[in-house]
């Protein structure tokens, strides 16, 4: 009888303790954008980052000190490429992230290859899947993340401004009459410009030009034909291409006098990682675009 | 009769024992270094330290060791193995030295299939590597088809619709690739060229269960290749159902080197390497040459994984490109000591 007793008590202490475990431990458990369910620690302090983008954005919440792992090509901020590389964004280094001991590993749906995802859960190592599809959703995945990373004002901060920039040039761009035709050119060899499912369509819209390649295919690839019977206003050239200079890129476009925008002499190079990185850095991006396609906005005000 | 049996035996188990220890050390050295750093020496200590209950256990090495690097050496290990038996099995049916899987277009064929399959979004298995066994099948019927007519397949007219199926396979997966749009692109790019970077215990499970019988079923039909070898009225004089034989030999070897291309890409000129080095170290006996290619082939392919993985600075090389550097150099010095 007693023993039964005992055994019953153990049981109820045992339980017991798995309950205050489970309600005021360490682990908290919220819904990431790949809708899954993922036991988080409330507050990590070894955060790998599987992603250029989330490394800005941990470095723009000024969370910088729990990063213990960045991707090979997180180059901004500069001191980001101090930290230790884990492969490429879709070519994970499995093994090195498992070496750094994450508590916490900051993922991009439909970006991350959701192979290794699934493998680093298996492993313990909770991945949250951020989704920056467009502008709205850049804001929400630094709410995210600073709400993961306990850096939910800092957060609001950064949203707040962008917001407001994003406003202003909405307020700047409603006087506009006309869109200029903007051709913008990510590849050069074959040529590649943007649909409407990137960050750069929206960028354009939102600058007030008009994306002359908007479609259903978000990469198209065009010929130069097809570009001199579009006869673009603005010709932007990203520095995506490595290897070739924009000045070569530019005097290939400037054999075609026919061009407004070579008529013009409105070809302009942009910073790739400023308009196609989704980061709080995307707003540069805008308003440099502003500048680009619409000048005569800024000239008007004082 | 019954003497020769057993000193065929006492041969295997020589010959194995030998590889065996070479499969061994490229095994404990692919345990011990990877990307997480540290020096070879503490890494196997680590290994050992699993088996000895050593107090320096580090769970996290640990967890490395056997739940990153172990699967994909024993993956590595079972794609050496299939690759360098089907180069054995291609050589001796055809009677040509320079038969490889992936020269045929074999590799090629069942690439195009597991691309459609991925795209169509099937399941790795068995989704995929159906679709793999389906184009095997295709390029090796072409094959055949187009190097038909001749009892005896001669090298040249063999080789060059190999590469012609092989060009055409390539232009292939490129159209496929063209058409694509998305991210998995870059997944079927890093694949084309092998990947072993994704190995899972499952995954190297289901192989081992899918590679493992057709290993002993060829290894059964050894003899019949040795007899087949010494002419068609000689294999059939001994009761060797030649066609038979022949059949149920290229159907198992093109399945096994789908199911490989299906989990980890295609890897180039291991049928060629393993089985000539061996054939010049143990001679022409198939019944001591499949087992001898499988544990061979297996260490081989373990010890280019361990340079694909150590070579560069940061990140790895696709393994296979380091079989191909090696392979191919030797592929041409054998087609020029075949022409002399």
């Amino acid at each position: 009888m007693v023993k039964k007793l005992f055994k019953f008590l153990g049981a109820l202490i045992f339980s017991l303790f798995f309950i205050l475990q489970n309600g005021y431990g360490s682990d908290r458990e919220v819904i990431d954008r790949l809708g899954r369910v993922v036991r988080v620690p409330i507050d990590p302090v070894r955060v790998v980052s599987l992603a250029p983008s989330v490394t800005e954005v941990v470095f723009a919440l000024g969370q910088d000190q729990k990063l213990k792992g960045v991707t090979q090509f997180s180059n901004y901020p500069p001191e980001a490429v101090n930290f230790p590389r884990v492969g490429s964004y879709v070519h994970l280094d499995v093994e090195k992230i498992v070496s750094l001991r994450p508590d916490l590993c900051l993922a991009i749906k439909d970006g991350n290859p959701i192979d290794a995802i699934r493998r680093l859960e298996r492993l313990n190592i909770p991945v949250y899947a951020v989704d920056p599809r467009n502008l709205d959703a850049v804001m929400e995945m630094i709410s995210d993340i600073g709400d993961l990373l306990d850096a939910v004002r800092q957060a609001e901060m950064i949203i707040k401004d962008m917001k407001e920039r994003i406003e202003k040039v909405k307020t700047l761009v409603s006087r506009i009459q006309e869109r200029p035709k903007v051709f913008f050119q990510i590849g050069v060899a074959p040529i590649v410009s943007v649909g409407t499912q990137t960050f750069l369509h929206e960028l354009i819209t939102l600058a007030g030009g008009y994306n002359l390649t908007q479609g259903g295919v978000s990469y198209p690839r065009m010929t130069v034909e097809q570009v001199l019977a579009m006869g673009p206003d603005v010709l932007i050239i990203t520095s995506m291409t490595r290897g070739q200079s924009f000045e070569s890129v530019k005097a290939q476009w400037k054999r075609w006098e026919s061009i407004p925008a070579v008529k013009n002499n409105r070809i302009y190079l942009v910073d790739s990682d400023i308009v196609d990185r989704p980061s709080p850095r995307l707003v540069d991006g805008l308003e440099m675009l502003v500048h680009y396609i619409n000048p005569e906005l800024l000239k008007q005000t004082p | 009769m019954n003497s020769l049996k057993s000193h065929v035996i006492k041969r295997i188990f020589a010959v194995c024992t030998v590889l065996s220890i070479f499969l061994l050390c490229a095994m404990i050295l692919g345990l011990s270094t990877g990307s997480s750093g540290g020096e070879i020496l503490t890494g196997i200590k680590m290994v050992f330290s699993f088996f000895t209950d050593d107090a320096s256990h580090d769970a996290m090495m640990q967890t490395i060791i056997w739940q990153i690097r172990f699967p994909r050496v024993l993956l590595a290990a079972l794609v050496g193995a299939t690759l360098s038996l089907g180069g054995l099995v291609f050589q001796a049916l055809l009677r040509n030295p320079l038969a490889e899987p992936y020269i045929l277009g074999i590799s090629g064929g069942s690439a195009i299939g597991a691309i459609l399959g991925i795209l169509v979004g099937l399941s790795r298995f068995p989704g995929v590597a159906g679709t793999a066994f389906i184009g095997s099948m295709g390029t090796l019927a072409l094959v055949l088809v187009m190097a038909s007519g001749q009892t005896v397949l001669k090298k040249d007219s063999l080789l060059l619709s190999g590469v012609m199926v092989n060009a055409f396979c390539s232009a292939v997966i490129m159209f496929l690739i063209s058409l694509t749009q998305d991210s998995r692109i870059h997944n079927i790019l890093f694949w084309l060229m092998g990947d072993l970077s994704l190995a899972e215990m499952n995954q190297v499970m289901i192989l081992a269960a899918t590679v493992l019988p057709c290993f002993l079923l060829i290894f059964c039909l050894s003899n019949s290749m040795n007899l087949m070898l010494l002419g068609k009225e000689m294999a059939g004089s001994m009761g060797v159902n030649i066609k038979a034989v022949t059949i149920i030999l290229l159907v198992t070897t093109s399945f096994m080197i789908s199911s490989t291309v299906s989990q980890c890409g295609l890897v180039g000129f291991v049928g060629l390497v393993m089985p000539h080095l061996l054939r010049l170290l143990l001679g022409p006996d198939h019944r001591v040459m499949v087992p001898a290619c499988i544990v061979g082939g297996a260490g081989f392919m373990v010890a280019c994984d361990l340079l694909a993985r150590t070579l560069p600075q940061h990140g790895e090389i696709p393994i296979g490109v380091i079989t191909a550097m090696i392979g191919a150099p030797l592929f041409i010095f054998l087609l020029k000591r075949s022409k002399s």
